[in-house]
Formats: structure tokens, sequence, C-alpha cells
């Protein structure tokens, strides 16, 4: 009877909305449960943080408002190119203009499951975040959001072994498709025709096709092009640009899409 | 009244073996994490087979869906074969010495963790990698470590 109930709930009622609203707070259990769990350590690492002598703290503000400083003067310089770019779409009559708001987070948790990628990250939908949003890291893409409880939400990062992802070489425009292989630092890229133009070194990004992620965004990096005799196509393996198993502060990207004229 | 004082013990035991998949590990390293909750409910099945079975694995089974993200019921089918195996013999499974529970322990997880992969196989997800077997003899050294915790507690309360 109860092995029925598992079957069925597998097999005919995985998108149920009751079975996702019940996952959608376990999120949230999940993430407190981790919070209290990890409470001490916090407290411990905080405590060692507070005993940092003051001029290491001096150095460490020093260093961070230059690298603010820089960050700063190119984001002037891209704003100028966003002005530009929106004006030259509007000329082009192109249908919608969209605006890119990021939302910082936090991974606070990472799935137990060895054979998934998976992460909870501490904003929810009260946040603003969403199933289907696009996760990045310091460098590059590194997920998507695959369910928001309230407060958290669980993520998926691009090597999961059941992601795949449109990119495009940045060098040639060529498009394929990146798919995550289970290993961390790993990504696949299999039907691709062994005489396409991809070299080692070259950088992938998002080709925005399929909708889900925007265009533009680095993904991965080509470390391995082998093309065997005989096989029809090229087994590409690439590296992602952001360590995903490394740092704790993510953004969840929120895309507003806006009229030319408002831009 | 007597049943419903001390059973808080196991259902407790069993919420802390559940915790224990909530401690962070690095990514790459969660193979090697110890499934101190099957282990926990095998445990009480093998001590007190009237009381803990079918169900309660079907419940934790839950439990570990829930926090692991996956498909509700995906554990828990595996782990009510294991505990209907694990019924069936336990008089036997009780006489054998240390090393031979330890390896009935590993069957048992691996005939549990075999019907997981054939549902994940049904259902189009990933599966785990054969390094995941690591995981398995991880959770077997453990076994002797958490019957003689539970022994206690269950000695100490007085649960039956």
């Amino acid at each position: 009877m109860l092995a029925l109930i598992c079957l069925l709930s597998l097999f005919f009622l995985r998108d149920h909305p009751r079975l996702v609203a019940v996952q959608q707070g376990a999120i949230d259990g999940v993430a407190f449960t981790t919070g209290v769990i990890l409470a001490p350590v916090e407290a411990w690492e905080r405590m060692v943080a507070a005993m940092d002598s003051r001029t290491d703290l001096q150095e460490e503000v020093l260093r961070l408002q230059q690298e603010n400083r820089v960050l700063k003067g190119q984001s002037q310089r891209l704003a100028a190119l966003l002005s530009e770019n929106a004006r030259y779409k509007a000329l082009l009559r192109s249908a919608q203009l969209i605006d890119d708001e990021l939302i910082a987070a936090q991974i606070i948790a990472v799935s137990p499951d060895p054979s998934r990628h998976i992460v909870v990250i501490d904003k929810g939908v009260l946040d603003g975040v969403k199933e289907g949003q696009p996760m990045l890291g310091e460098e590059g893409l590194m997920g998507q959001i695959i369910l928001s409880g309230e407060r958290n939400s669980r993520a998926v990062l691009i090597t999961d072994s059941a992601h795949a992802l449109p990119v495009q070489v940045n060098r040639s425009g060529l498009r394929a498709i990146a798919e995550g292989s289970g290993v961390i630092d790993r990504l696949l890229i299999r039907h691709l025709p062994a005489k396409s133009d991809i070299r080692v070194g070259d950088l992938l990004v998002t080709s925005g096709l399929g909708g889900r992620f925007p265009n533009g965004y680095p993904v991965a990096r080509v470390t391995e092009v082998v093309i065997s005799d005989g096989e029809a196509f090229a087994l590409v393996t690439a590296e992602p640009i952001s360590a995903l198993d490394r740092g704790r502060y993510v953004l969840v990207l929120q895309r507003t899409v806006g009229s030319g004229a408002e831009s | 009244m007597e049943r419903s004082r001390s059973s808080w013990v196991i259902y407790l035991s069993l919420g802390c073996a559940l915790l224990f998949m909530l401690i962070p590990f690095p990514l790459e390293w969660r193979i090697f994490r110890p499934d101190i909750a099957t282990l926990t409910l095998f445990y009480w099945v093998l001590a007190l087979p009237q009381r803990v079975g079918v169900t309660t694995a079907f419940v934790l089974g839950l439990g570990q869906d829930l926090i692991e993200g996956s498909p509700l019921g995906l554990s828990s089918l595996g782990l009510m074969v294991s505990v209907l195996v694990l019924l069936s013999n336990y008089q036997r499974i009780r006489q054998f010495d240390g090393v031979q529970q330890s390896l009935m322990m590993l069957v048992l997880l691996m005939l549990a963790s075999g019907a997981e992969q054939w549902l994940r196989n049904g259902l189009g997800m990933p599966g785990l990698p054969w390094l995941g077997l690591v995981g398995l003899f991880c959770s077997t050294f453990c076994w002797l470590v958490v019957r003689e915790i539970l022994r206690l507690l269950r000695r100490y309360y007085e649960v039956t």
C-alpha cells in the first residue's frame, strides 16, 4: 500500500501543487535547521574575526576601497555602453529591452545527495527570487533556481548531470549545448560536428536561446577538444569560470522587461 | 501509556540522525557521508520489530527526500524493501557477531540504494556515480558505533 503511494507520488504526482508546497516548506525548514546547527561554528568564526588585528583590518579596508574605485570606474563605462546599446536597439526597433536586476544571496547549504549539485540559498519568494532565475557567481554563471520557498530557495548548478544550457563560443559565435557532467569542474559539449571552429581556451558565454538565461554571461572556458578519427562529433570539455565549490556569495538575476524609452 | 512514554526516544533518535544529513560537507566529499538515519532505522527494526517497521521506514524516507530535495518517495521505497527483509530475518541477524552484522547491514544498504537507483533510472534522474558505493562502506563501518549508542539509549530509557 505504502509502496503504491511511493510509486504514485514519484511517477504521477511529481508536480502536484500540494506536494510542491510541502517541498517548498521543507526548503525553509532545512535552511533554518542548518542555521541552528551551524550557529556555534559561526559564533566561533565571528570571535576569531573580531580578534583580527587592527592593522590587518585597515589594510583590508584600503584594498577594498581601491577595488571599489576600480569597479566604479568600470561600471561608468558600462552605463555609457548600456545607454548607447539602448539607442541602437531603439533605432533597430528591437522589440523589448531587458533590464537585469541583481539580488545578492548567500549559499547556506548543499544538498546531501551526492549525485546532484544542488545548493540552498538564503533568499526566497519574499525577496523576489523565483523558479528559473539564473544564479551568478563573481566571475560567471553558476546555475539556476529550481524551487523557491518563502525565505530560501534551491538552485541547481550548471555542472549537475541533469542540467544543460545553450552557450555560444565568444570568439566564433558557434552555438552549442553545454551539459553538466556531475563533476564540479567540468562541462561537456557532446554534439558538435568534428569540423566546428572551437579551440582550447575559447570562452563560452550564454547564448540567450531557450529564453531562460539572458545572453552574454560568461559560463566556461574550453579545456579540451577531442576529435577522434571516424567520429562525427567532437567531444569538448570546458571548465566553469566561477568556482562552483568555493565562495558563498551569489547573485540572482531578476529580469525586468522594460520598453526602450524607459531605458 | 507505557508505550507512548518511551516511543519518543525512537523518533527523537531518528530525527537527530536526519539532522546529520544537514551538516555541511564539501561538495566532492558528500559521498563519504555515512547514512546514519538508515542505520538508526535498521537498529530500531532489529531491536523492536513489533513497533518499528515499514511505516516508519516510509516516513523516514520522506524526510530524507525533503532534505535532499528529491521527488517525494524516492528513498522510501528502498528503505521499505530493506526493512521488510530485515523484519523477516531479524531473529537470525540478532545472533550474528559484530562483523557479520556489519556485512548484513552493507547488504541491506545496497538493497536500499539499489532500489533507489532503479527508481532514478525510471525517472530519468542522474544516478549515483560508482564512487558512491564508498558511502555505503562508510555507513557499514559506522554500524557498530550506532548500535552501541542506541543500545545505551534504549537500556537507559527502557524502551520496549
